[in-house]
């Protein structure tokens, strides 16, 4: 899992289940949210991206240009080694757990913190913060099955 | 849609067969916002939908004090229902509509939406402080049904989603009661010491003179303190059970903090002067927090679960309730910046001992 995380196509594939699953989204409600995904690597050849989160679904997955984070409502920012143990713990358990879930990584913020340029967006990040976290829990469904 | 004929409205009865008198001057329709058709998303027609012309128009000073529904054409005899609360600054917020839609439309049942039946068994000491917390939590939450209840009836009903909005926080936080309540008693447990730290600073939080003072000591202050408890017990949520019970009610909670923020900006530019009677609760209010904060019940549960187990409080449990309060009231005022209130200047908070940097302050708060 942890080679396909700094893919663009995985983000988007990510969004094509969340789409064609909206019963599985429906009891958290609709969400009006713009959320950025920085993910640096050593390189410097670091992933930027932007998810939309409407009504029930995740309408856009596109790249954003250095900086372009702050057109979000707020970005969630860390290194690819840290997403990359945050999904292997998804795809291993099925969903997200202990210290490995969105808000818990951001809540300790060594590794991935959430910022943003205005509080009122960062906040965002905690009032659709269970419809996110189901978002990249969906990984666990993506990953291929054991041999 | 056509309005009735003045010459089909006249050939109708002036009385019932009982005698009482008729009144068909609504079948005119309304002035001139008859046939206002809004158009509903795919969502469903939400209240911003509807939120146009003079339905939309949500006056600084209206005219009446009665329940009249806005938009109506409103007898100007209609009673005066004694609000105290009729200025639009005093009660509004400009993302109130969006955050009532919001709350209606994430509402969720901490009977059905919780797997109760797979809490696991946990060592003695984590389910001791995960039921002390939850006590704590159980008898806290409360306040924010109270508080608004409490003036509510005061507010204009011109102001109508405003009110709509808190009767939301109103059934939020009795969910939030109820949640914790049957976590502390759902894994064998129950509850634990119930001591009189937070008494203080809820009583501050209902004794406030004004509403918007009450507002920023809850909304601001306290339920943004508990927005990071509660993303806290995310953290240290011992399974799945509890993590999912945690971030239902942080996107609650968040909720309210994103109104009140905004409702203290709001009353702030409609009277500058009210600064400074915010200011004097939070003075108050944020000393009584950090009674609550550092309460001993409290803090050393959460010092326990933080630690993973009673063993590893001073080694982790301590060190991480440190780093986070760094957190929390660095959060707390960046919000106040962003609600127009500067506190950094004027707050008696140990910022030192709490690890915030002024110099380095980030007033995003994050």
């Amino acid at each position: 899992m942890s080679e396909r995380v700094d893919n663009l196509t995985f983000y988007q594939d990510l969004a094509d289940l969340m789409n064609n699953n909206p019963d599985q989204y429906e009891t958290l409600g609709e969400v009006d949210f713009t959320l950025g995904v920085v993910m640096a690597d050593e390189v410097g050849s670091d992933l930027r991206l932007r998810l939309r989160f409407e009504e029930l679904g995740c309408t856009d997955v596109s790249p954003l240009p250095e900086g372009g984070e702050s057109s979000c409502d707020c970005w969630l920012e860390g290194d690819i080694d840290s997403w990359g143990e945050m999904f292997n713990d998804i795809t291993t358990n099925g969903r997200a757990t202990g210290r490995h879930t969105v808000n818990s990584l951001t809540l300790v913020g060594d590794r991935i913190d959430v910022r943003g340029d205005d509080p009122m967006g960062v906040d965002r990040f905690f009032r659709f913060n269970q419809t996110i976290q189901q978002f990249f829990d969906g990984a666990a469904e993506l990953a291929p099955a054991p041999a | 849609m056509a309005l009735a004929t003045e010459e089909s409205i006249r050939e109708l009865p002036e009385m019932t067969p009982m005698g009482n008198p008729l009144d068909w001057s609504w079948l005119r329709g309304s002035k001139a916002e008859w046939g206002m058709k809004p158009t509903p998303g795919r969502r469903g027609l939400t209240m911003m939908d509807i939120a146009t012309g003079a339905y939309g128009e949500v006056l600084d000073d209206p005219p009446y004090r009665s329940m009249a529904p806005r938009g109506a054409d409103i007898d100007p005899e209609t009673p005066d229902m004694g609000y105290i609360l009729n200025h639009k600054s005093q009660v509004w917020a400009d993302n109130v509509i969006e955050l009532y839609e919001e709350a209606v439309a994430r509402q969720w049942s901490s009977t059905r939406d919780i797997p109760w039946n797979e809490l696991q068994e946990l060592p003695p000491d984590i389910e001791h402080a995960m039921c002390q917390l939850c006590t704590v939590l159980t008898e806290i939450e409360m306040i924010a049904t109270d508080l608004p209840a409490k003036w509510m009836w005061r507010m204009n009903h011109h102001f109508l989603e405003a009110k709509m909005f808190l009767s939301t926080q109103i059934m939020d936080e009795a969910r939030h009661s109820d949640v914790f309540r049957k976590r502390a008693l759902a894994n064998g447990g129950g509850l634990l010491l119930s001591r009189s730290e937070p008494e203080s600073l809820l009583r501050s939080i209902l004794e406030a003179k004004t509403y918007t003072q009450a507002s920023a000591l809850l909304h601001l202050l306290g339920e943004g303190f508990i927005l990071d408890v509660f993303r806290q017990g995310e953290l240290i949520a011992p399974t799945h059970v509890e993590k999912k019970i945690f971030r239902l009610s942080m996107q609650d909670e968040a909720r309210h903090v994103a109104y009140g923020t905004m409702h203290i900006r709001q009353a702030i530019a409609g009277d500058p002067d009210v600064a400074d009677e915010i200011h004097e609760a939070l003075d108050h209010g944020e000393q009584f927090l950090i009674e609550f904060g550092t309460s001993p019940v409290l803090s050393s549960a959460l010092a326990v679960l933080l630690g993973g187990g009673s063993e590893h409080v001073e080694d982790k449990g301590f060190p991480m309730q440190s780093l986070l309060a760094t957190k929390i009231f660095t959060s707390y005022l960046a919000r106040c910046e962003r609600a127009g209130l500067n506190r950094i200047d004027r707050t008696d908070l140990p910022l030192d001992l709490l690890g915030i940097d002024l110099d380095a302050f980030d007033r995003t708060g994050v």
